[in-house]
Protein backbone atom coordinates (compact mmCIF):
# COMPACT_ATOMS: atom_id res chain seq x y z
CA UNK A 1 0.00 0.00 0.00
CA UNK A 2 1.40 3.42 -0.92
CA UNK A 3 2.14 5.98 1.79
CA UNK A 4 -0.73 8.38 2.51
CA UNK A 5 1.57 11.42 2.08
CA UNK A 6 4.48 11.48 -0.40
CA UNK A 7 7.02 14.24 -0.94
CA UNK A 8 7.94 14.07 -4.62
CA UNK A 9 11.36 15.57 -5.27
CA UNK A 10 12.06 17.35 -8.57
CA UNK A 11 15.45 18.87 -7.77
CA UNK A 12 18.21 18.17 -5.19
CA UNK A 13 17.58 19.64 -1.75
CA UNK A 14 20.26 21.98 -0.35
CA UNK A 15 22.01 20.56 2.76
CA UNK A 16 22.07 22.41 6.09
CA UNK A 17 19.35 24.82 5.03
CA UNK A 18 16.84 26.70 7.14
CA UNK A 19 13.26 25.61 6.42
CA UNK A 20 10.37 28.07 6.58
CA UNK A 21 6.74 26.94 6.60
CA UNK A 22 3.90 29.17 5.53
CA UNK A 23 0.72 27.18 5.81
CA UNK A 24 -2.67 28.97 5.70
CA UNK A 25 -3.73 29.99 9.17
CA UNK A 26 -4.68 33.10 11.18
CA UNK A 27 -4.63 36.20 8.89
CA UNK A 28 -2.79 34.08 6.29
CA UNK A 29 0.34 35.56 7.86
CA UNK A 30 2.55 32.53 7.19
CA UNK A 31 1.31 32.03 3.65
CA UNK A 32 1.71 35.71 2.70
CA UNK A 33 5.18 35.95 4.31
CA UNK A 34 6.47 32.75 2.73
CA UNK A 35 5.01 33.56 -0.69
CA UNK A 36 6.77 36.92 -0.52
CA UNK A 37 10.09 35.23 0.34
CA UNK A 38 9.68 32.77 -2.55
CA UNK A 39 9.16 35.68 -4.92
CA UNK A 40 11.71 38.10 -3.43
CA UNK A 41 14.51 35.52 -3.12
CA UNK A 42 13.61 33.86 -6.42
CA UNK A 43 13.32 30.39 -4.88
CA UNK A 44 12.80 27.45 -7.26
CA UNK A 45 10.34 24.62 -6.84
CA UNK A 46 12.25 21.51 -5.73
CA UNK A 47 9.46 19.23 -4.50
CA UNK A 48 5.74 18.91 -3.94
CA UNK A 49 3.43 17.06 -1.61
CA UNK A 50 1.22 14.37 -3.08
CA UNK A 51 -1.47 12.81 -0.94
CA UNK A 52 -4.82 11.18 -1.46
CA UNK A 53 -5.83 12.75 1.86
CA UNK A 54 -5.94 16.17 0.16
CA UNK A 55 -8.95 17.34 -1.86
CA UNK A 56 -8.77 16.71 -5.63
CA UNK A 57 -7.27 20.12 -6.47
CA UNK A 58 -4.49 21.32 -8.73
CA UNK A 59 -3.41 24.93 -8.98
CA UNK A 60 -2.84 26.26 -12.49
CA UNK A 61 0.08 28.64 -13.04
CA UNK A 62 0.88 29.79 -16.58
CA UNK A 63 -1.49 27.09 -17.82
CA UNK A 64 0.30 24.23 -16.08
CA UNK A 65 -0.94 22.16 -13.12
CA UNK A 66 0.83 22.22 -9.75
CA UNK A 67 0.24 20.66 -6.36
CA UNK A 68 -1.27 23.22 -3.98
CA UNK A 69 1.38 22.17 -1.43
CA UNK A 70 4.88 22.80 -2.76
CA UNK A 71 8.45 23.14 -1.55
CA UNK A 72 10.80 25.81 -2.90
CA UNK A 73 14.49 26.41 -2.19
CA UNK A 74 17.73 28.17 -2.95
CA UNK A 75 21.16 27.21 -1.56
CA UNK A 76 20.39 28.06 2.04
CA UNK A 77 16.62 28.30 2.42
CA UNK A 78 13.75 25.86 1.97
CA UNK A 79 10.18 27.20 1.90
CA UNK A 80 7.09 25.03 2.33
CA UNK A 81 3.97 26.73 1.07
CA UNK A 82 0.32 25.75 0.64
CA UNK A 83 -1.95 27.69 -1.70
CA UNK A 84 -5.08 26.26 -0.10
CA UNK A 85 -5.96 25.52 3.50
CA UNK A 86 -4.95 22.09 4.71
CA UNK A 87 -8.15 20.27 5.71
CA UNK A 88 -8.36 20.01 9.50
CA UNK A 89 -8.52 16.21 9.49
CA UNK A 90 -5.33 15.91 7.41
CA UNK A 91 -3.13 18.47 9.19
CA UNK A 92 -1.57 15.75 11.35
CA UNK A 93 -0.31 13.34 8.63
CA UNK A 94 0.67 16.19 6.30
CA UNK A 95 2.75 18.11 8.86
CA UNK A 96 4.27 14.87 10.15
CA UNK A 97 5.37 13.92 6.62
CA UNK A 98 6.84 17.39 6.06
CA UNK A 99 8.79 17.29 9.34
CA UNK A 100 10.06 13.75 8.60
CA UNK A 101 11.20 14.89 5.17
CA UNK A 102 12.90 18.03 6.52
CA UNK A 103 14.73 15.92 9.08
CA UNK A 104 15.87 13.48 6.37
CA UNK A 105 17.32 16.50 4.52
CA UNK A 106 19.31 17.55 7.58
CA UNK A 107 17.85 21.03 7.85
CA UNK A 108 19.52 23.22 10.47
CA UNK A 109 16.28 24.63 11.80
CA UNK A 110 12.61 24.99 10.90
CA UNK A 111 10.72 28.26 11.28
CA UNK A 112 6.91 28.32 11.18
CA UNK A 113 5.41 31.72 10.49
CA UNK A 114 1.89 32.45 11.68
CA UNK A 115 -0.48 34.97 13.15
CA UNK A 116 -1.48 35.66 16.71
CA UNK A 117 -5.06 36.96 16.60
CA UNK A 118 -5.73 40.16 18.52
CA UNK A 119 -9.24 41.67 18.71
CA UNK A 120 -8.06 45.28 18.41
CA UNK A 121 -5.73 44.74 15.45
CA UNK A 122 -7.13 47.87 13.69
CA UNK A 123 -5.54 49.99 16.42
CA UNK A 124 -2.08 48.42 16.16
CA UNK A 125 0.30 50.20 13.79
CA UNK A 126 3.32 47.95 14.22
CA UNK A 127 2.32 44.36 15.00
CA UNK A 128 4.49 42.73 17.64
CA UNK A 129 6.03 39.34 16.95
CA UNK A 130 6.21 36.60 19.58
CA UNK A 131 8.28 33.46 19.49
CA UNK A 132 8.07 29.88 20.67
CA UNK A 133 10.77 27.24 20.46
CA UNK A 134 11.06 23.46 20.41
CA UNK A 135 13.83 23.27 23.01
CA UNK A 136 15.53 25.29 25.73
CA UNK A 137 18.62 26.26 23.74
CA UNK A 138 16.58 27.64 20.82
CA UNK A 139 14.38 29.49 23.30
CA UNK A 140 17.47 31.05 24.85
CA UNK A 141 18.69 32.09 21.40
CA UNK A 142 15.34 33.81 20.73
CA UNK A 143 15.54 35.67 24.03
CA UNK A 144 19.10 36.78 23.26
CA UNK A 145 17.83 38.14 19.93
CA UNK A 146 15.33 40.23 21.87
CA UNK A 147 12.21 38.35 20.82
CA UNK A 148 9.27 38.31 23.21
CA UNK A 149 8.40 34.72 24.13
CA UNK A 150 5.00 33.03 24.27
CA UNK A 151 5.43 31.60 27.73
CA UNK A 152 2.03 30.06 28.46
CA UNK A 153 -1.02 29.25 26.38
CA UNK A 154 -2.27 27.03 23.61
CA UNK A 155 -1.09 26.75 20.03
CA UNK A 156 -3.52 25.17 17.58
CA UNK A 157 -3.03 24.25 13.95
CA UNK A 158 -0.21 23.39 11.55
CA UNK A 159 2.55 25.33 13.31
CA UNK A 160 1.59 23.73 16.63
CA UNK A 161 2.08 20.26 15.16
CA UNK A 162 5.32 21.22 13.39
CA UNK A 163 6.59 22.40 16.76
CA UNK A 164 5.50 19.19 18.49
CA UNK A 165 6.99 16.83 15.90
CA UNK A 166 10.24 18.83 15.79
CA UNK A 167 10.48 18.69 19.59
CA UNK A 168 9.99 14.90 19.47
CA UNK A 169 12.80 14.57 16.91
CA UNK A 170 15.04 17.11 18.63
CA UNK A 171 15.00 19.19 15.46
CA UNK A 172 15.46 22.90 16.33
CA UNK A 173 12.21 24.70 15.56
CA UNK A 174 10.85 28.19 16.02
CA UNK A 175 7.35 29.58 15.65
CA UNK A 176 7.16 33.29 14.81
CA UNK A 177 3.69 34.63 15.49
CA UNK A 178 2.82 38.20 14.55
CA UNK A 179 -0.16 40.04 16.03
CA UNK A 180 -2.80 39.91 13.29
CA UNK A 181 -6.42 39.91 12.26
CA UNK A 182 -8.04 36.53 12.83
CA UNK A 183 -9.78 36.08 9.51
CA UNK A 184 -8.70 39.04 7.37
CA UNK A 185 -5.50 38.66 5.32
CA UNK A 186 -2.79 40.63 7.09
CA UNK A 187 0.25 41.57 4.94
CA UNK A 188 1.53 44.04 7.57
CA UNK A 189 1.72 41.23 10.11
CA UNK A 190 3.50 39.09 7.51
CA UNK A 191 6.06 41.89 7.00
CA UNK A 192 6.59 42.14 10.76
CA UNK A 193 7.20 38.37 10.97
CA UNK A 194 9.70 38.50 8.08
CA UNK A 195 11.61 41.35 9.77
CA UNK A 196 11.92 39.21 12.89
CA UNK A 197 12.99 36.22 10.81
CA UNK A 198 15.77 38.26 9.22
CA UNK A 199 16.86 39.39 12.69
CA UNK A 200 17.10 35.78 13.86
CA UNK A 201 18.62 34.13 10.79
CA UNK A 202 20.64 36.91 9.17
CA UNK A 203 18.75 36.35 5.88
CA UNK A 204 18.12 39.50 3.88
CA UNK A 205 14.53 39.94 2.72
CA UNK A 206 13.16 43.30 1.59
CA UNK A 207 9.56 43.79 2.72
CA UNK A 208 8.84 47.15 1.06
CA UNK A 209 7.06 45.46 -1.89
CA UNK A 210 4.94 43.49 0.55
CA UNK A 211 3.82 46.67 2.31
CA UNK A 212 3.23 48.49 -0.98
CA UNK A 213 1.11 45.66 -2.38
CA UNK A 214 -0.77 45.18 0.90
CA UNK A 215 -4.19 46.19 -0.42
CA UNK A 216 -3.81 44.08 -3.54
CA UNK A 217 -2.81 41.06 -1.45
CA UNK A 218 -5.84 41.56 0.80
CA UNK A 219 -8.07 41.55 -2.26
CA UNK A 220 -6.49 38.48 -3.80
CA UNK A 221 -6.41 36.50 -0.57
CA UNK A 222 -10.13 36.85 0.31
CA UNK A 223 -11.25 33.47 -0.96
CA UNK A 224 -8.31 31.52 0.52
CA UNK A 225 -8.92 33.34 3.80
CA UNK A 226 -12.61 32.39 3.80
CA UNK A 227 -11.85 28.71 3.24
CA UNK A 228 -9.03 28.83 5.79
CA UNK A 229 -11.47 30.23 8.34
CA UNK A 230 -13.72 27.20 7.86
CA UNK A 231 -10.79 24.86 8.53
CA UNK A 232 -9.67 26.93 11.55
CA UNK A 233 -13.16 26.53 12.99
CA UNK A 234 -12.98 22.78 12.42
CA UNK A 235 -9.62 22.51 14.22
CA UNK A 236 -10.93 24.66 17.11
CA UNK A 237 -8.41 27.44 16.53
CA UNK A 238 -10.28 29.72 18.93
CA UNK A 239 -8.83 27.62 21.75
CA UNK A 240 -5.75 29.84 21.43
CA UNK A 241 -7.80 32.49 23.26
CA UNK A 242 -8.29 30.12 26.23
CA UNK A 243 -6.58 30.63 29.55
CA UNK A 244 -4.50 27.55 30.22
CA UNK A 245 -4.70 25.45 33.37
CA UNK A 246 -1.42 23.90 34.34
CA UNK A 247 -1.35 21.36 37.12
CA UNK B 1 -59.75 13.69 26.26
CA UNK B 2 -56.83 11.85 24.76
CA UNK B 3 -53.97 11.14 27.02
CA UNK B 4 -50.63 12.54 25.91
CA UNK B 5 -47.92 9.95 25.48
CA UNK B 6 -44.95 10.58 27.71
CA UNK B 7 -41.92 11.26 25.54
CA UNK B 8 -38.91 9.02 26.03
CA UNK B 9 -35.33 10.24 26.12
CA UNK B 10 -34.98 8.88 22.56
CA UNK B 11 -37.93 11.04 21.40
CA UNK B 12 -36.32 14.07 22.99
CA UNK B 13 -32.94 13.28 21.44
CA UNK B 14 -34.58 12.77 18.05
CA UNK B 15 -36.33 16.14 18.31
CA UNK B 16 -33.12 17.79 19.43
CA UNK B 17 -31.18 16.31 16.51
CA UNK B 18 -33.87 17.40 14.06
CA UNK B 19 -33.80 20.95 15.47
CA UNK B 20 -30.02 20.94 15.25
CA UNK B 21 -30.10 19.65 11.66
CA UNK B 22 -32.50 22.44 10.65
CA UNK B 23 -30.42 25.05 12.46
CA UNK B 24 -27.22 23.80 10.81
CA UNK B 25 -28.81 23.80 7.35
CA UNK B 26 -30.12 27.32 7.81
CA UNK B 27 -27.11 28.83 9.55
CA UNK B 28 -24.19 27.03 7.91
CA UNK B 29 -25.98 27.05 4.57
CA UNK B 30 -26.20 30.83 4.72
CA UNK B 31 -22.61 31.27 5.80
CA UNK B 32 -20.85 28.74 3.59
CA UNK B 33 -23.07 28.50 0.54
CA UNK B 34 -20.83 27.57 -2.35
CA UNK B 35 -21.24 30.81 -4.28
CA UNK B 36 -18.48 32.95 -5.77
CA UNK B 37 -17.35 35.97 -3.79
CA UNK B 38 -17.91 38.12 -6.89
CA UNK B 39 -20.86 39.11 -9.03
CA UNK B 40 -20.21 40.27 -12.59
CA UNK B 41 -23.84 41.38 -12.95
CA UNK B 42 -23.61 43.96 -10.19
CA UNK B 43 -19.82 44.49 -10.61
CA UNK B 44 -19.44 43.80 -6.88
CA UNK B 45 -17.02 41.84 -4.74
CA UNK B 46 -18.22 40.43 -1.44
CA UNK B 47 -15.97 41.60 1.40
CA UNK B 48 -14.88 39.39 4.28
CA UNK B 49 -17.12 40.18 7.28
CA UNK B 50 -17.38 39.30 10.95
CA UNK B 51 -20.09 39.61 13.57
CA UNK B 52 -19.19 39.60 17.28
CA UNK B 53 -21.89 39.53 19.93
CA UNK B 54 -20.94 40.88 23.35
CA UNK B 55 -23.08 41.48 26.45
CA UNK B 56 -23.73 45.11 25.50
CA UNK B 57 -23.36 45.34 21.75
CA UNK B 58 -22.95 43.67 18.40
CA UNK B 59 -19.78 44.56 16.50
CA UNK B 60 -19.79 44.08 12.74
CA UNK B 61 -16.51 44.39 10.84
CA UNK B 62 -15.72 44.20 7.13
CA UNK B 63 -12.37 44.15 5.35
CA UNK B 64 -12.51 46.83 2.64
CA UNK B 65 -9.11 47.16 0.96
CA UNK B 66 -8.68 49.43 -2.08
CA UNK B 67 -11.71 51.53 -1.15
CA UNK B 68 -12.26 55.24 -0.92
CA UNK B 69 -13.11 55.94 2.77
CA UNK B 70 -15.72 58.59 1.79
CA UNK B 71 -17.66 56.03 -0.24
CA UNK B 72 -18.21 53.55 2.58
CA UNK B 73 -21.92 53.22 3.43
CA UNK B 74 -23.59 51.06 6.04
CA UNK B 75 -27.32 51.03 6.66
CA UNK B 76 -29.98 48.89 8.24
CA UNK B 77 -32.20 47.29 5.59
CA UNK B 78 -34.35 45.45 8.10
CA UNK B 79 -34.56 44.81 11.83
CA UNK B 80 -31.77 42.27 11.69
CA UNK B 81 -30.02 43.12 8.43
CA UNK B 82 -27.21 45.53 7.61
CA UNK B 83 -26.01 46.39 4.13
CA UNK B 84 -22.41 47.44 3.56
CA UNK B 85 -21.30 49.15 0.35
CA UNK B 86 -18.03 50.78 -0.67
CA UNK B 87 -16.64 52.03 -3.96
CA UNK B 88 -13.19 50.87 -4.99
CA UNK B 89 -10.42 53.36 -5.65
CA UNK B 90 -9.58 51.49 -8.83
CA UNK B 91 -11.75 49.11 -10.85
CA UNK B 92 -10.55 45.53 -10.94
CA UNK B 93 -10.88 43.00 -13.73
CA UNK B 94 -10.34 39.26 -13.67
CA UNK B 95 -7.11 39.95 -15.61
CA UNK B 96 -5.79 41.73 -12.52
CA UNK B 97 -6.00 38.41 -10.67
CA UNK B 98 -4.24 36.63 -13.57
CA UNK B 99 -7.53 35.01 -14.66
CA UNK B 100 -8.00 35.05 -18.42
CA UNK B 101 -10.90 32.60 -18.81
CA UNK B 102 -13.51 34.92 -17.25
CA UNK B 103 -14.68 38.39 -18.22
CA UNK B 104 -15.94 41.11 -15.93
CA UNK B 105 -14.89 44.03 -13.80
CA UNK B 106 -15.58 45.08 -10.26
CA UNK B 107 -16.05 48.58 -8.97
CA UNK B 108 -17.43 48.12 -5.47
CA UNK B 109 -17.81 45.95 -2.41
CA UNK B 110 -21.26 44.95 -1.27
CA UNK B 111 -22.63 42.54 1.31
CA UNK B 112 -25.51 41.97 3.67
CA UNK B 113 -24.88 40.96 7.25
CA UNK B 114 -27.51 39.33 9.45
CA UNK B 115 -27.50 40.46 13.09
CA UNK B 116 -28.26 37.50 15.37
CA UNK B 117 -29.79 39.44 18.32
CA UNK B 118 -32.04 42.54 18.55
CA UNK B 119 -30.06 45.79 18.24
CA UNK B 120 -30.77 49.51 18.09
CA UNK B 121 -29.64 50.45 14.59
CA UNK B 122 -30.44 54.14 15.25
CA UNK B 123 -27.56 54.25 17.73
CA UNK B 124 -25.04 52.58 15.42
CA UNK B 125 -21.52 54.03 15.51
CA UNK B 126 -19.05 53.34 12.73
CA UNK B 127 -15.30 53.66 12.30
CA UNK B 128 -12.93 52.91 9.45
CA UNK B 129 -9.37 52.03 10.44
CA UNK B 130 -6.66 50.42 8.33
CA UNK B 131 -9.28 49.66 5.66
CA UNK B 132 -11.45 47.73 8.11
CA UNK B 133 -14.98 48.98 8.77
CA UNK B 134 -16.20 48.58 12.32
CA UNK B 135 -19.86 49.15 13.29
CA UNK B 136 -21.00 49.07 16.92
CA UNK B 137 -24.70 48.44 17.53
CA UNK B 138 -26.03 48.52 21.11
CA UNK B 139 -28.19 45.52 21.99
CA UNK B 140 -31.84 46.03 22.82
CA UNK B 141 -32.58 44.82 26.32
CA UNK B 142 -35.66 43.47 28.00
CA UNK B 143 -35.16 43.87 31.71
CA UNK B 144 -37.08 41.67 34.07
CA UNK B 145 -37.19 42.15 37.82
CA UNK B 146 -36.91 38.96 39.83
CA UNK B 147 -40.01 38.40 42.00
CA UNK B 148 -39.60 37.25 45.58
Amino acid sequence: MSEPVRIVEKEPTPPDAIAVQGLPDVGLVGLIATAHMVSELNLKEIAYVDSNLLPPIVVLHDGLPHSPLRIFANKSLIAVIAEMPIPADTVQPITQAIVNWLQSKNVKMTISIGGLPVPDRQNIKDPKVFGAASNASVLKMLQEKGLEILTEGYMVGPQALVMRYCAEKNLPAIALLAQSFYNYPDPEAAAAAIKELTNITGLKVNVSQLIEKGEEIRLRARDVMKRTQNEMTRMKKSQEYDLPLYV
Amino acid sequence: MSRRRKRSIFDLMGEYMEDFRRWAEETIGLVTAEQPSWNTGTCCLEPLCNVFVTIDEVVVTADLPNTNPDSVRIKATGEDLLEIRAEMKRKLRFDDFGITHRRGEFSSFRCQVRIPVPVDTEKMKTYLKRGVLEAHLPRKRRQRRLSN
